[in-house]
C-alpha cells in the first residue's frame, strides 16, 4: 500500500516538474544517451528554483501534496517578496535577505511525499532524547561557543552530508553530475563534496570503514539511475532541518541508509528521489522528491575555498573569548 | 584620499536597524562573528578581491590619522549573488577606491561584514553581507548617485 503511495507521489512530483519544464523543453527532445550507452543525465542541476518550497508540508493540507490556487498566489508572493528584497531598496535592505537566493516557486506542497501527510516521521524517544541534549547545548552555545567542537559541521566548513548536500539551501546549490564508463560522479558546490559512484555491481567496502558521506554504489533500473548509500559516520545532521537551518537537523545513526533515484525528465531537468532510512533514528523510512533544474546562468561552480579553521572559526572563538573579557570582573581578564 | 572613517550610526537608526523583522533567521556567521553594536564605514582602496565561495572577501587599506596604512578585510555574500546584484570582474580591481558600510567583527580585529560598497561614480551596490537588520544607512558625506 505505502509503495503504492509512494509511486503515485513519485508520478505526481514528475508531473509537476513536466508541465512546468515542458515549456520550455525543446520540440523533438529525446533523453540522450553517453557515446558508451548510459542515460546521459551530464550537467549542472541546481536545486535552488526549491527554495519556497518546504521540506515539510503545511499539517493543515493532510495528504494534499499540491498546492491549490489560492496557495499558490501565497507562495508567489513570498517568492516576489523575497526577490524584491534580493533586487534591493538601496535604503532599507534586510541584510540577512542578501544571502539567499529567492527560488522560483511551485506547486508542490513539500519535498516530502511520504509518509503521505508530508511530514518527516517522528524520531525514535532515545532519538528524541539524544536530540534535545545535542539542540540545547547547540543553542546555549552557538554564538559564543568555547569550542569549534559546539559548531555544526556546516559550520566548521566539513560537510552537509549526503543528504543535506542535495537538498535545496539558501545559497550555493549547484549540482553535476558527470559520467565515465563504470562510474556517475555527483558534485555537490556547498560543501565541496564529489561522490565517485561505481556501476559495476561491486560491494560495499567492510561495516568497519565509516565516511562522512558514506559509500555509494549505483546500478541503472531503465533510464534511471539508482544510489544507494552506507557507512556512514553518523556525525552530520540528515536534512536541514525545520527552519532551514542545518543546525535542527537530527544525528541518524551508523544505521542509516539513503536511497537515491535520478531520472532525466526532459532538455532541463533531472528529477531526484531520496529515500531515508534508519530505524534507530526514525520510527520509519520517508522520502523526499522533487526536480534539479538547469540555470541560463549557472553554467560555472566556483570552488568552495572553505576548510575548517579559517576564517570564520578564528573569529568566532576569538570574538567569544573577547566578549568574555569585556563582561569579566575588573582585574580578572579572560578565562 | 584615502581616509578612514569610522562613524557610529545614530542611535535612532541603529534602533530601527535591530528592531526591522527578517524573512529567515539571521545567518549563523554574523551573529557569532560579528558586532551589531560595531557598524563602521570605510573609504580606501582595494588591495585584492577574492572571489571565493561560500563568502567574498575585499581586502583594502587606508590610512589612519597618523599616515599610517591600515588594512582591512570585507566579507561579502557569495558570488553568484553578488554578480546577480551588479557586481562585475572589473568592478573591485586592484586600485579600485571604495566606501564601504559594514560591521566589525567582535574580536576587534579590522575585519567587517560588508553592507554597501560605494564608488567614486557614486555607484553604490549592496554586499550581500549577513548581518541581523538593515543595512547600515549612508552616512554624512557618503557619495551616493
Amino acid at each position: 500500500m505505502r509503495g503504492s503511495y509512494l509511486a503515485l507521489m513519485w508520478v505526481l512530483t514528475v508531473a509537476i516538474a513536466a508541465s512546468v519544464s515542458a515549456q520550455t523543453a525543446s520540440a523533438g527532445w529525446s533523453a540522450p544517451k553517453t557515446p558508451w550507452g548510459d542515460p546521459d543525465l551530464q550537467g549542472i542541476w541546481p536545486s535552488t528554483h526549491m527554495l519556497q518550497t518546504p521540506v515539510q508540508r503545511d499539517p493543515k493540507m493532510g495528504t494534499r501534496a499540491v498546492l491549490n490556487d489560492e496557495e499558490y498566489a501565497q507562495r508567489m508572493r513570498q517568492v516576489k517578496a523575497f526577490a524584491n528584497i534580493e533586487a534591493g531598496n538601496p535604503d532599507r535592505v534586510p541584510i540577512s535577505a542578501g544571502w539567499f537566493d529567492p527560488g522560483k516557486g511551485s506547486r508542490q506542497a513539500s519535498l516530502v511525499v511520504d509518509p503521505p501527510d508530508g511530514r518527516i516521521p517522528a524520531l525514535t524517544p532515545e532519538t528524541q532524547k539524544r536530540e534535545a541534549e545535542r539542540l540545547a547545548r547547540y543553542k546555549q552555545k552557538k554564538d559564543a561557543p568555547d569550542t569549534w567542537l559546539d559548531l555544526t559541521t556546516w559550520d566548521r566548513c566539513i560537510s552537509l552530508g549526503a543528504v543535506g548536500s542535495m537538498l535545496p539551501f539558501y545559497y550555493n546549490n549547484g549540482i553535476e553530475i558527470v559520467q565515465a564508463p563504470g562510474y556517475v560522479v555527483i558534485r555537490n558546490e556547498m560543501i565541496h563534496e564529489a561522490r565517485v559512484v561505481p556501476l559495476d555491481g561491486r560491494s560495499h567496502v567492510g561495516t568497519g570503514v565509516r565516511m562522512w558521506m558514506g559509500d555509494s554504489r549505483g546500478h541503472w533500473e531503465g533510464t534511471t539511475l539508482v544510489v544507494e548509500t552506507t557507512n556512514f559516520n553518523a556525525r552530520v545532521g540528515v536534512g536541514p532541518g525545520d527552519g532551514g537551518f542545518f543546525d535542527a537537523a537530527p544525528r541518524p545513526t551508523e544505521q542509516l541508509r539513503v536511497t537515491e533515484r535520478f531520472t532525466r525528465a526532459d532538455e532541463h531537468t533531472v528529477d531526484y528521489q531520496v529515500t531515508i532510512q534508519d530505524p534507530n533514528t526514525w520510527t520509519k523510512p520517508w522520502t523526499m522528491a522533487y526536480p534539479l533544474r538547469q540555470e541560463p546562468n549557472y553554467t560555472v561552480i566556483s570552488e568552495y575555498a572553505c576548510h575548517e579553521g579559517n576564517i570564520f572559526m578564528h573569529d568566532v572563538l576569538s570574538g567569544a573569548r573577547a566578549e568574555e573579557a569585556k563582561s569579566a570582573p575588573a582585574g580578572k581578564g579572560s578565562k | 584620499m584615502n581616509q578612514l572613517r569610522l562613524r557610529t550610526l545614530s542611535l535612532a537608526s541603529l534602533l530601527l536597524s535591530l528592531t526591522i523583522s527578517v524573512p529567515v533567521a539571521a545567518h549563523h556567521s554574523f551573529t557569532a562573528q560579528f558586532d551589531a553594536n560595531k557598524p563602521v564605514t570605510v573609504r580606501g582602496t582595494v588591495t585584492k578581491m577574492d572571489w571565493i565561495n561560500p563568502h567574498s572577501w575585499i581586502h583594502m587599506e587606508t590610512k589612519g590619522p597618523d599616515g599610517k596604512t591600515i588594512t582591512w578585510m570585507v566579507e561579502l555574500g557569495t558570488p553568484n549573488v553578488l554578480i546577480r546584484r551588479g557586481f562585475t570582474k572589473k568592478a573591485l580591481e586592484s586600485g579600485t577606491e571604495i566606501v564601504v558600510q559594514g560591521y566589525q567583527a567582535k574580536n576587534g580585529e579590522n575585519k567587517m561584514n560588508g553592507g554597501y560598497v560605494t564608488f567614486k561614480d557614486g555607484t553604490r551596490l549592496f554586499a550581500g553581507g549577513s548581518g541581523p537588520g538593515e543595512a547600515p544607512t549612508p552616512t554624512p558625506g557618503t557619495p551616493q548617485k
